[in-house]
């Protein structure tokens, strides 16, 4: 019964087998590669070299698509002949824009001229060496136009490189060369006499500029008064500004062994009490240390000490209120207990602001420990602090 | 290369700048602190002393107090095995270094004496840094069934001294209790204390009773019951747990009652046909007046604390959102504009806030806002939240939350208005319909 379909399937996976492996379908790349490339550029090609060249310019036309993959293929052509042929195809491409100016008739012999001078130089070494044709290729082209100015540029840009550093060098070799590091060490030990340091405060504003627009409206008045009173305010002035390094140290030595200028030594320490601007006759403890301003890192690590025990119930009302606080100091770093006091308070009822001042009073005593870590060389800068206690930030409302 | 360079300069140029001191400071050093830390506050709470008959009470007592401060969240009790000197005796010196030492913020010290069935407490709050009492000792008695009330008394008082606002501890909460099957859920009022503890039934499960609400000053309830058949609004006094049904409300249904401030009247919703708007009633008279009138679904009233205006729930605008308007009437202010849907409102005794229900994207969140609809907060989720209600001091609120499924249940849980501190609160039973008394 079923024989017939047996032998139906038998014949159809034969006719498959033989139309998959039978070789029914053969290749013929051949004619694909012919019909095109040598009909379209041989047309062109032929016109321009049947003039220059012999009958074989059909077979130079067959060569074009090498050079389309120039730089494997070229090495094949085994004349040089060919190869300035397929060259100038390239090259009138890229010539045909002067082309359109001349008429069609006369463009025979122009862009051959044309041709001839522009790349004149290429075919004229190709003749002459058959194995730098690969490598020629790419020079030729940079050479004339590129070449001979970037190598001039590189020069001037490593020129330029010293100009530049020559132009920082002078501040790091002049100074640090011979003195910087010797008045930078009076510099530290300087940090815990008085005068000193008031002296290095005041250089460090000096950069910021400041100090600068307060000589220059000083000038004009002084004109006329200095001469009555005229050393002691200009040694201050001066000793601040340009004798900070070397004067500091030759100054207390002959002052000292002149008795007679006493008072000039006196007026210079309350001229130097007044330029630190920290009130003067009024401040100066002779023993507290007052020393250069905290810096910012000095200040945030205590502010960091005090926030890290100061809690915020966020949910209450005193959350809504912000509280200052003030303090005295021991040199210690601890606080003064029965100092501390609210200086102000917003953004609360009066219990709120109780409750909240008492939260910024146990976050102060809590975190202090044996003393907060402030420099005690600075004493004088932090032995009365304030606290603004701002929850503003924390709070949920 | 050359850009790198400058770079390098420009950068080693500014070292000195960045490393100078700052400014010189005129006068004191001023320090800005904007940043604070979020934690309990430690505190140690030996065991109160026994003066004499208190036994373990004494225990009890201090536990209580324990209990309480640090359900808040915002103290943290000290370990008794840390504490390097002992309190033997409540009038003995305090060693506020010892105390410094543990890192105590406050100590609370007390004693516990029974006699002729009266037990009285008697306590002292330290700061200990810095090293004062805060405030005045204080003695509280009560009968020996009372002894809870005196613990939250002591620890009311810690509370309020240290925070600076009033406690919570001695209050109650009446609440709808729920037991049985979903389908067939017996209901009935009780009231417990704020921790859960001492529950009492006000009435049988015979009917169903919806919303209990305290008066101000926590001697009546009133709430809605279908004693009658239809939902009608009930009073009851919780001295003598008598109710009885306030007469000639308007419409058929009423519901959704809510004292007035001075408990002399009363907020509440009645549904005539497919209308539901707010009426006031004189408790004592019983005359009603509308307060709302439209054709939008208006309930939910609740009173602002000084009684000058009411927060309700409309879908006047197409959507269920808040209104505040006039306690006597007049055109109200919309005050949510958030998506999903709003309502319960219920206003803060400290006035500030709202809190209110919303239900979006398929979850229920108990909110809270400020009275203009600013700063809307979320501070919970889940699939059923809902009947908001302030602690007497406006810091807590407790709520009702609902499990799902068929065999969910509903209990209630309390959280802190910073959204912190979400705990259950312990019930017998399911429970639902929480309403906060006042601080008794």
């Amino acid at each position: 019964m079923h024989t017939g379909h047996y032998i139906s399937g038998a014949g159809h996976l034969a006719l498959i087998g033989w139309v998959l492996f039978g070789g029914v379908f053969s290749s013929e790349p051949d004619p694909v590669e012919v019909r095109e490339v040598s009909i379209l550029s041989e047309e062109e090609f032929a016109a321009l070299t049947e003039r220059s060249q012999p009958p074989e310019s059909t077979q130079d036309i067959d060569a074009p698509p090498v050079p389309e993959a120039e730089p494997e293929p070229s090495p094949e052509p085994p004349a040089p002949e060919p190869e300035p042929a397929p060259e100038p195809p390239p090259q009138p491409e890229a010539v045909t824009p002067p082309e359109p100016e001349t008429a069609p008739e006369p463009v025979a012999p122009e862009p051959q001229a044309d041709a001839q001078d522009d790349v004149a130089a290429p075919p004229q070494p190709d003749p002459e060496i058959d194995a730098p044709e690969v490598s020629e290729r790419p020079v030729p082209r940079p050479v004339p136009r590129v070449a001979p100015e970037p190598l001039p540029e590189p020069e001037p840009e490593a020129e330029v490189a010293p100009d530049v550093a020559e132009a920082i060098e002078p501040e790091p070799s002049d100074t640090p060369a011979d003195e910087p590091q010797e008045p930078q060490e009076a510099q530290a030990p300087e940090a815990a006499a008085s005068e000193i340091v008031t002296e290095a405060e005041e250089p460090s504003r000096a950069p910021d500029a400041s100090v600068r627009p307060r000589v220059r409206p000083a000038r004009p008045t002084p004109v006329a008064e200095p001469d009555p009173e005229p050393e002691p305010e200009p040694d201050t002035q001066t000793a601040a500004a340009p004798e900070p390094e070397s004067e500091p140290a030759p100054e207390p030595e002959p002052e000292p062994q002149q008795t007679p200028p006493e008072d000039l030594g006196s007026g210079i320490e309350d001229a130097l009490a007044e330029a630190l601007g920290g009130g003067g006759t009024t401040d100066p403890q002779p023993d507290v240390p007052v020393g250069p301003p905290m810096t910012s890192g000095e200040r945030d690590a205590f502010r960091v000490a005090v926030q890290s025990c100061w809690v915020v119930d966020v949910g209450s009302q005193a959350a809504n209120v912000t509280v200052t606080i003030g303090m005295d100091m021991q040199q210690s770093g601890q606080v003064v207990t029965d100092s501390i006091e609210r200086l102000s308070a917003s953004g609360g009822d009066a219990r709120a602001i109780e409750t909240a001042f008492q939260a910024a009073r146990r976050a102060i005593l809590r975190c202090q420990g044996d003393g907060y870590d402030l420099p005690s060389e600075k004493y004088g800068q932090w032995d009365r602090i304030e606290i603004t206690f701002d929850p503003s930030g924390m709070r949920v409302r | 290369m050359r850009r790198l360079l400058l770079t390098l300069l420009g950068l080693a140029a500014l070292l000195p700048v960045l490393a100078a001191p700052v400014a010189a400071q005129d006068g004191p050093l001023r320090i800005d602190i904007t940043e604070g830390v979020i934690e309990p506050v430690p505190i140690a709470l030996p065991a109160f002393v026994d003066e004499g008959g208190a036994g373990e009470l004494a225990q009890r007592i201090t536990q209580v107090v324990a209990d309480d401060l640090t359900g808040t969240g915002l103290f943290r009790r000290i370990p008794r095995e840390a504490f390097i000197s002992s309190v033997t005796s409540f009038a003995s010196p305090v060693q506020y270094a010892d105390w410094r030492a543990i890192n105590a913020q406050a100590l609370i010290t007390g004693a516990v004496s029974v006699s002729g069935g009266r037990v009285s407490v008697k306590f002292r709050l330290y700061d200990v840094f810095a090293g004062t009492e805060l405030g005045e000792g204080m003695q509280f008695a009560a009968g020996e069934d009372g002894w809870r009330r005196l613990a939250h008394k002591v620890a009311d008082q810690v509370y309020s001294r240290i925070t600076g606002e009033g406690g919570y501890f001695d209050s109650r909460v009446v609440f709808v209790s729920e037991s049985g099957p979903k389908d067939a859920r017996a209901k009935r009022l009780a009231i417990m204390d704020y921790d859960g503890a001492n529950v009492q039934y006000l009435t049988d499960s015979g009917s169903i009773v919806l919303a209990p609400r305290f008066s101000p000053d926590g001697g009546r309830v009133i709430y809605t019951s279908y004693a009658t058949g239809s939902p009608r609004i009930h009073v009851l006094n919780v001295g003598d747990v008598q109710s009885r049904v306030l007469p000639a409300q308007s419409g058929d249904m009423s519901f959704a009652p809510r004292f007035t401030p001075n408990g002399q009247g009363l907020l509440y919703s009645a549904t005539s046909g497919s209308n539901t708007d707010i009426y006031r009633m004189d408790i004592s008279s019983g005359q009603t007046s509308a307060i709302t009138s439209g054709p939008a679904i208006e309930t939910a009233p609740s009173y602002s604390p000084d009684g000058s205006r009411i927060v309700f729930e409309s879908d006047r605008s197409g959507s269920q959102q808040l209104y505040i308007m006039s306690a006597g009437g007049g055109e109200p202010t919309r005050i949510s504009f958030g998506p999903g849907r709003y309502g319960t409102p219920v206003w803060s005794p400290r006035g500030d806030l709202i809190a209110f229900t919303k239900q979006n994207a398929g979850r229920f969140h108990i909110g809270v806002m400020r009275t203009d609809g600013s700063e809307e907060r979320l501070l919970t989720a889940s699939f059923l939240d809902e009947s908001p209600t302030w602690a007497p001091n406006g810091r807590v609120i407790m709520f009702a939350r609902e499990t799902q499924g068929a065999q969910g249940s509903s209990s209630l849980y309390t959280v802190d208005v910073s959204g912190r501190n979400l705990k259950p609160v312990p019930t017998p039973d399911g429970a639902s319909d929480p309403s906060w008394g006042p601080l008794q």
